[in-house]
């Protein structure tokens, strides 16, 4: 499952949350870091000592639950945005989520966003309630979300300007793919066909992954169920007149 | 899933959406189109989409004629906001022998008799339509300013929303597994997502048409044969004519988007289904068209891919009922002009079915021709 789309199993999951009592004590650092590779920043960066000195390079990350204080450095300095910190009792209804977040724009102080799963799915609102920028490392945005959320959310999306370029060879917007999709046309080879998507100089390299992910938004269908549509040859294009010449030659 | 019709369509191209646009249109009811992909996945979203009325047989001249008419008036009558992309830029046939020219002449003469305003062309008025074209190869050119091409995805789908309008039922992603018959008479069609009882059941399988025909036991005197298809990267407008030659073997026109869509005959094409790209066909298509349009050549290929021409043994289509399976209509052996005649198509398929005095002369094309050996000629096909 990992090893395929990049999401862990439920008992990875459950695996890497402290227990109840230790959650309802206060902000905990949440390591899901599941793959021995040679990485070792978290264990650097924290000042308590909390995630254990490693044996091995390869060694994935242990935590000593009770000396983290949910300060979010090692988060910040995790090179594969495996770490957040979670604060169930952030308030009555909500807890807080301190989340790696590397592309830009970054989000506002206060900002509502979407708040995505693990597939990148919108699940929720987010209010944003921090945003941390340091220097030369990854910035840490706390989000506010819904307590029975904490193991689902793990990414922020700032809503979309449906004008949205999607198939940058053909101008087709965010705004075109939701209106086709929304007329029965619920497959990529589908879509295609009738707005020209994917037809142009890229060949469906840049826009049809945007595509798909509209498509699984749409039909409540995750993306490993969906096809990709047809690829045709050629793989690159070739002027008219190099295919000339060399089918004179053969 | 419905359980019963009056009419079940199999085939979600051009040809079954017309039939079934035509027939609620004139009075049926209760008509489902099944589709085994989706709207256009066969030959139909494969084609290259030309529209010409410029034949041999007074036959196809007629079926055109109705067609391109139909096709210039589509927008309203189809009511489709998108529009179906008709482009009028005309339509260039090439002679390039004596005995193609010879046969252009009185190709052209025929059209004319027929209201058809087809005229011959000097190389040098050719060139002066199309300035790109190299015309040392070339004797002579018929032209017709009112042919041209559309596109198939969209004029597909606006017959389709037509047809769902006057009450008709579509199901794509729905694969017809059987053709139940009771006393030899047609009973209902099994599908993938249950069956369906009718009486009458329309076969607009194109490239499959026999395949479908073989499911309720009949032996069709067709076969499908693959032909390739390039398109370029789109570039200004320069090529605002549909070109063509028998003797050069290629058509090639420039689509409003800006692509150059060309084709070409290959020889030893498999006649399997199979529809997979053909290398041999890209470099003799570039050969082609670079020796037509020289400066071309540095225009960039981005696809190419191969779709399936329905051959009937006189190169026109099969408009009948099976004579041994009463009930069960036919409209396929298109011959790689399904996507053209398609309003006619849809018409005569709706006079044939409910019964109507032919507007067209349809009754030409039912299956006696092959008994009797009155085969209908036509020169102009590539």
């Amino acid at each position: 499952m990992l090893e395929k789309t990049g999401v862990p199993t439920e008992t990875q999951i459950d695996s890497a949350f402290p227990n109840e009592t230790r959650l309802n004590e206060g902000p905990v650092a949440v390591i899901e870091c599941f793959q021995p590779i040679p990485c070792n920043p978290c264990a650097m960066a924290c000042p308590r000592q909390a995630i254990l000195p490693f044996a091995d390079i390869n060694d994935v990350p242990v935590m000593d639950n009770d000396k983290c204080n949910g300060c979010g450095l090692c988060v910040m300095k995790c090179p594969g945005l495996a770490i957040i910190v979670v604060d169930i009792n952030w308030s009555e209804t909500k807890a807080l989520i301190k989340l790696p977040y590397e592309f830009r724009p970054l989000p506002q102080k206060g900002q509502i966003l979407h708040a995505l799963d693990r597939e990148g799915h919108p699940i929720a609102n987010a209010e944003v309630i921090n945003v941390i920028v340091p220097a030369n490392k990854t910035p840490v945005i706390s989000i506010a979300v819904d307590k029975d959320l904490i193991k689902k959310v793990r990414n922020i999306c700032i809503p979309e300007d449906n004008d949205s370029i999607v198939c940058r060879c053909s101008d087709i917007t965010v705004a075109d793919i939701q209106s086709f999709i929304a007329q029965g046309y619920t497959s990529v080879d589908e879509l295609k066909r009738i707005t020209r998507l994917g037809m142009g100089a890229c060949q469906g390299r840049t826009c049809i992954p945007l595509v798909m992910r509209e498509l699984s938004t749409a039909l409540k269908k995750p993306i490993s169920e969906l096809t990709s549509g047809t690829h045709r040859p050629i793989v690159k294009s070739m002027k008219l007149g190099d295919v000339a010449a060399y089918g004179g030659k053969s | 899933m419905r359980k019963t019709a009056d009419i079940v369509i199999i085939g979600g191209g051009i040809s079954g959406v017309t039939i079934g646009y035509f027939l609620l249109k004139h009075g049926a009811k209760n008509v489902v189109l099944l589709e085994r992909d989706y709207l256009t996945a066969g030959a139909t979203g494969r084609c290259g989409a030309g529209i010409r009325q410029q034949w041999g047989a007074p036959l196809n001249c007629r079926m055109s004629q109705f067609s391109c008419e139909f096709f210039e008036n589509a927008q309203d009558e189809l009511d489709y906001a998108h529009g179906i992309e008709f482009h009028q830029g005309g339509y260039l046939m090439l002679a390039t022998t004596e005995n193609e020219l010879e046969q252009t002449r009185k190709n052209v003469a025929l059209q004319n008799s027929l209201g058809i305003a087809s005229k011959m062309l000097s190389p040098e008025e050719t060139k002066e339509i199309v300035p790109l074209l190299d015309t040392k190869k070339i004797l002579a050119a018929a032209y017709h300013h009112k042919d041209g091409h559309l596109n198939p995805f969209h004029t597909t789908q606006a017959f389709a929303n037509a047809f769902k309008r006057l009450g008709g039922e579509i199901y794509i992603n729905t694969n017809v597994t059987g053709i139940t018959t009771t006393q030899g008479k047609i009973s209902g069609v099994d599908t993938e997502h249950g069956h369906i009882a009718t009486t009458i059941v329309v076969n607009a399988a194109g490239g499959y048409s026999q395949a479908v025909a073989a499911l309720a036991g009949v032996d069709l005197p067709l076969h499908s044969e693959r032909h390739n298809i390039l398109v370029t990267e789109p570039v200004e407008p320069m090529l605002s004519a549909m070109l063509m030659s028998f003797s050069l073997n290629f058509y090639c026109q420039q689509v409003p988007h800006g692509s150059f869509i060309m084709g070409r005959t290959c020889p030893d094409q498999p006649n399997d289904l199979r529809i997979t790209a053909d290398s041999s066909f890209l470099e003799a298509m570039a050969k082609t068209i670079t020796d037509v349009l020289p400066s071309l050549k540095n225009l960039r290929i981005l696809r190419q891919w191969a779709g399936l021409y329905n051959m009937s043994p006189d190169k026109h289509p099969i408009y009948d009922q099976i004579p041994q399976l009463p009930g069960f209509y036919l409209a396929a052996g298109f011959s790689g002009h399904g996507f053209m005649m398609a309003p006619a198509t849809g018409l005569s398929m709706a006079e044939l079915i409910l019964g109507l005095e032919p507007t067209l002369p349809w009754k030409q094309l039912g299956f006696n021709r092959f008994q009797s050996g009155e085969l209908l000629l036509e020169s102009s096909v590539v």
